[in-house]
């Protein structure tokens, strides 16, 4: 069974496999709403297509009018819920089908349809389809680092196929690429929670500490590994509090006096959930304010709240409601 | 004077009204590849409209008709019981009639689909007393998984925090929560908090503006988070509401727009997501409206609607969104929308 690379292109009315078939227009009925202006070659494909699927006929040529069907829309689910049936009626060769499905991927990366049909394929033929269906999403992602759904198509072979073992590396260069790429860091706590490999979050938080840290020194103005390292203490915010580690590298961002918007926001939340600041942290806070804040009166996370309302305009309904909602005795 | 600038400086309401106009009448063939979707577009004209101050010009009783054509009806009580899923199909083009035995053989019945069914017959103030709902709450259960989480067809197809939003929507409108086990979604919907405050689509994926208006708005409408949270005074709640807080605040980028995930470019659309995450939270009143307006107006087209990013063409999904982003920033002469059920205030509350 091949997939025809350049298959025939005259009308499907004009070829000799299909001269039996009686094809069935769409029976629209009236049209109040948003009709759409359906070119004629779509048209004639989806009129020999509803042939064939009310005939429930699982052919060869079944299955090639579902390809052709798909490459015109590829989000017709239930074009593609036939097309799985004749593939289990035919037998046919799965590991083929994975080369159809890349075909269609390459112009629609981010079709719902598409990435079912994938995984469906790929759950049957199981561990065999790992390093293939791996390297199918290292492919997609190279194009666009960020696709949500090849993302996903990857959590769920990692889960359910394996092969962990390179994937920690793979989130690495992916971030030695793009330090901003939010997917590489999500991926990345992703493997270093669930990896059967590697120990699970505690055991992996000191090494990750440091290396988000080295992130954050980078480019301060980051989001992505200020929430990581929150994220490393998920369910334990005391020990996110009590980390110098975690004190300390705001300490060193707000006296760098550049891009401090989210050292001062973390020092917000750690003075609220009980950090017990040092000088240090007041001088580098007081060393920020501009001069039409008066910071001599405040405590520290009043002072920080200020400050931020002046570094991140854009927020500065919210500072100002958190400074409002401080709890008395805050540092 | 320049045209593309005198389009930018205000919202151009009229504009948008032919433009949504236009696009009831007759879509062009780009829109081939969403035809299966056709009542999502429809929806996304229909309630446009509405917002837009502008629901006479749809002719009420048609769009009823069309959209209850649409529904498939199970024979007997068997076979509303025999797994199938009974809700609206899409298009014709899912739709299929029985075989020559009388046979419902191909029911392409989709949750989204039946979401957005409802939500045009709310709008055009159809009697849902008339409507057959138990066919549809009771086999949507099919639909739920042993995660909690929802397909869309019965047939097979991706589960994930969209399809738990319709459902919960659908039975919202329907006012009957038997079609689904709450408990179960809201496990599912936990499940999906990242770890840095904002929800995934699926459990360890990474935080997103549109699933997270999934989540928050299914949990609202589902009764387990209250309205406005952050002005209560309670602190707890089952989700971390300050951590989600400060994520979706931190959606809004530079240039004013919101944007989906961390580091990627301002698009029209999560001005309604992560804004009205944001409305349902009660902090909606945090973000900078001036910039965000300023924004939306940069994706405003001359053509009317509303694109993507700025200076590409409309696509009827972002001009809705677009409208109910000004909506919700209460510009003059648009109505105020229900941001939890996606449809205008007025028609969420009933006629």
């Amino acid at each position: 069974m091949e997939w025809k690379e350049e298959g025939d292109k005259r009308p499907l009315s004009q070829r000799p496999e299909w001269s039996d078939v009686t094809p069935v227009p769409q029976d629209d009925g009236p049209n109040p709403v948003v009709p759409i202006a359906y070119k004629d070659d779509f048209t004639e494909t989806m009129d020999y297509f509803r042939a064939v699927y009310f005939a429930d006929e699982r052919s060869l040529r079944s299955l090639h009018v579902t390809a052709e069907a798909i490459l015109m829309n590829a989000g017709n689910y239930t074009v593609w819920h036939f097309r799985r049936l004749i593939l289990e009626a035919l037998n046919a060769d799965l590991h083929e089908e994975l080369d159809f499905i890349k075909k269609v991927a390459n112009g629609n990366p981010k079709n719902y349809q598409i990435w079912h049909h994938r995984r469906w394929v790929a759950e049957k033929l199981g561990t065999d389809a790992t390093s293939e269906e791996l390297d199918f999403t290292k492919k997609i992602l190279s194009l666009d680092a960020k696709n949500y759904h090849a993302w996903s198509h990857r959590q769920w072979v990692l889960q359910e196929l394996g092969g962990w073992e390179d994937e920690l590396d793979y989130c690495k260069q992916l971030l030695e690429d793009d330090i901003f790429n939010n997917s590489a860091w999500n991926q990345r706590y992703f493997v270093i929670t669930k990896s059967p490999f590697l120990g699970g979050l505690e055991a992996m938080r000191e090494s990750e500490v440091n290396y988000t840290v080295g992130a954050i020194i980078a480019k301060p103005e980051n989001e992505s590994p200020w929430r990581y390292l929150r994220g490393l203490y998920k369910d334990d915010t005391q020990s996110w509090v009590n980390d110098p580690q975690v004190s300390s590298v705001c300490l060193k961002v707000l006296s760098a006096k550049r891009s401090t918007v989210f050292a001062l926001s973390t020092l917000l939340d750690l003075l609220c959930h009980g950090f017990q600041p040092s000088q240090d942290f007041i001088n580098a806070v007081d060393a920020l304010k501009t001069p039409d804040l008066d910071l001599s009166d405040s405590n520290l996370a009043t002072a920080v709240c200020s400050v931020l309302g002046r570094m991140d305009p854009m927020r500065v309904n919210y500072w100002t409601w958190r400074k409002n909602k401080l709890p008395a005795q805050t540092a | 004077m320049d045209s593309q600038w005198s389009s930018s400086s205000f919202f151009d309401r009229e504009k948008h009204v032919v433009f949504l106009q236009m696009m009831n009448q007759l879509l062009p063939a780009d829109y081939q590849g969403q035809e299966i979707n056709r009542l999502t577009l429809a929806y996304f004209a229909i309630s446009g409209l509405h917002i837009l101050g502008a629901l006479d010009q749809v002719d009420k009783e048609e769009v009823s008709s069309w959209v209850l054509s649409l529904q498939a009806h199970p024979r007997n009580e068997a076979e509303l019981n025999n797994g199938q899923f009974f809700g609206f199909h899409g298009s014709r083009s899912s739709q299929f009639p029985r075989d020559d035995n009388g046979v419902l053989i191909h029911n392409g019945s989709h949750l989204a689909s039946t979401y957005c069914a409802l939500a045009i017959l709310k709008i055009v103030g159809y009697n849902f007393s008339c409507i057959n709902s138990k066919s549809i709450l009771t086999s949507m259960r099919n639909l739920q998984q042993p995660d909690g989480s929802f397909m869309p067809t019965h047939v097979g197809a991706e589960t994930d925090l969209r399809f738990v939003f319709c459902a919960a929507a659908i039975c919202s409108m329907l006012e009957n929560w038997s079609g689904m086990d709450k408990e179960k979604a809201k496990e599912y919907i936990l499940n999906c908090q990242s770890y840095d405050g904002g929800f995934g689509l699926i459990p360890g994926s990474e935080s997103h503006g549109g699933a997270t208006y999934c989540a928050v708005a299914s949990l609202q409408l589902m009764g387990f988070i209250e309205n406005d949270i952050l002005s209560k005074s309670s602190s707890s709640s089952i989700i971390n509401v300050p951590l989600l807080l400060d994520w979706s605040l931190q959606r809004q980028a530079a240039d004013g727009g919101f944007q989906g995930r961390a580091n990627k470019a301002s698009d029209t659309c999560y001005a309604f997501w992560v804004g009205g995450v944001l409305r349902i939270l009660g902090g909606y009143k945090f973000i900078d409206k001036k910039a965000l307006h300023r924004f939306l107006l940069t994706c405003q087209s001359q053509y009317g609607g509303f694109s993507k990013f700025p200076g590409q063409l409309p696509d009827l999904y972002h001009s809705y969104y677009g409208f109910s982003a000004f909506s919700m920033l209460e510009e003059p002469g648009l109505i105020p929308i229900c941001v939890e059920l996606g449809i205008a205030d007025i028609a969420a509350i009933g006629h």
